[in-house]
């Protein structure tokens, strides 16, 4: 006899997956951007009101290059092995731009407030 | 652990293979800009493991591959990555075995390659803070089709390793 929750289970775990990355990939609805590292916040930005410029972020000896142009944010460079965050191009839905290997993370934030550590 | 010297060497077989799949896949780009996002080809050895050897045995490949892998990828943080993943996808692995018959071995499979996903993530929230959960969705769905094709990979090794069998049987008597 054929067994139907192998496929059951298989399937839930696709749909949530598509319905989780669908949700995920929305723009969220604030121009707050945090660059986070190893859980402290280094800076604050607002998005919509920041000029263009470059920011250095240094780990262990190891520089990842930050550019604002034109109120988006990418990372430019990064001096770690797989470049993967550099790869992920603007900042635009909700996951944010990682470099695991610099425990680097650059997202959106959940509180509107522009207070802490701004600049 | 005593080992008998036939399963020592079919043992260290299944881990040299496993980890020369693992290195050459190291050798394949990326073509996705999502951390953790990999075929994960060296699974088909440890689902096919899991259905033909003990679980002691089996953890014995799963964690020499990984030593080795990561010594020959050069980073020892990929190592707790590859770690956790790797364990929990074990575990799920073990006890779905109780329930699926080798018919069902894609389904453990993915379910293994959905684990192992989980597992980095988990380790990665530790690394770069929660944000990483983000990337979840992303991998389960990477997970299942991933894991899918190499539980289909399995599947056909072990369909074959099984006509063969039977075909020298018959020859030979």
């Amino acid at each position: 006899m054929r067994k139907i929750w192998p496929f059951m289970l298989v399937g839930a775990v696709l749909l949530l997956g598509i319905a989780g990355s669908a949700l995920v990939l929305q723009r969220p609805d604030t121009n707050i951007v945090e660059i986070v590292q190893d859980g402290n916040v280094l800076h604050r930005l607002n998005l919509a009101e920041t000029e263009d410029q470059i920011i250095e972020v240094e780990y262990d000896g190891r520089i990842n290059t930050i550019e604002i142009s034109d109120h988006r944010i990418h990372m430019l460079e990064a001096e770690c092995p797989d470049k993967t965050c550099v790869g992920m191009g603007w900042l635009d839905s909700a996951a944010p731009i990682v470099c695991l290997p610099n425990h680097l993370v650059i997202q959106f934030s959940d509180s509107d407030a522009l207070d802490a550590a701004a600049g | 652990m005593y080992l008998k010297t036939r399963k020592l060497t079919e043992l260290a077989l299944l881990t040299a293979v496993a980890l020369i799949i693992f290195v050459v896949e190291l050798q394949i780009p990326n073509p996705f800009p999502i951390p953790g996002v990999k075929l994960g080809l060296a699974n088909i050895v440890t689902v096919y493991a899991v259905y033909h050897y003990r679980a002691g045995e089996v953890l014995l490949i799963v964690v020499v591959r990984i030593l080795l892998g990561s010594f020959f990828s050069g980073s020892i943080m990929t190592m707790m990555y590859s770690m956790a993943g790797g364990l929990l996808c074990l575990i799920g692995m073990l006890l779905l075995k109780r329930l699926l018959s080798e018919k069902y071995i894609w389904v453990c499979s993915v379910i293994g390659a959905v684990l192992h996903n989980i597992g980095q993530i988990a380790v990665a929230c530790f690394v770069a803070g929660r944000g990483m959960l983000l990337y979840l969705p992303f991998l389960l769905v990477s997970g299942c089709l991933a894991g899918a094709f190499t539980g289909v990979c399995a599947q056909l090794l072990i369909k074959r390793r099984l006509s063969r069998q039977t075909d020298r049987d018959k020859s030979g008597q």
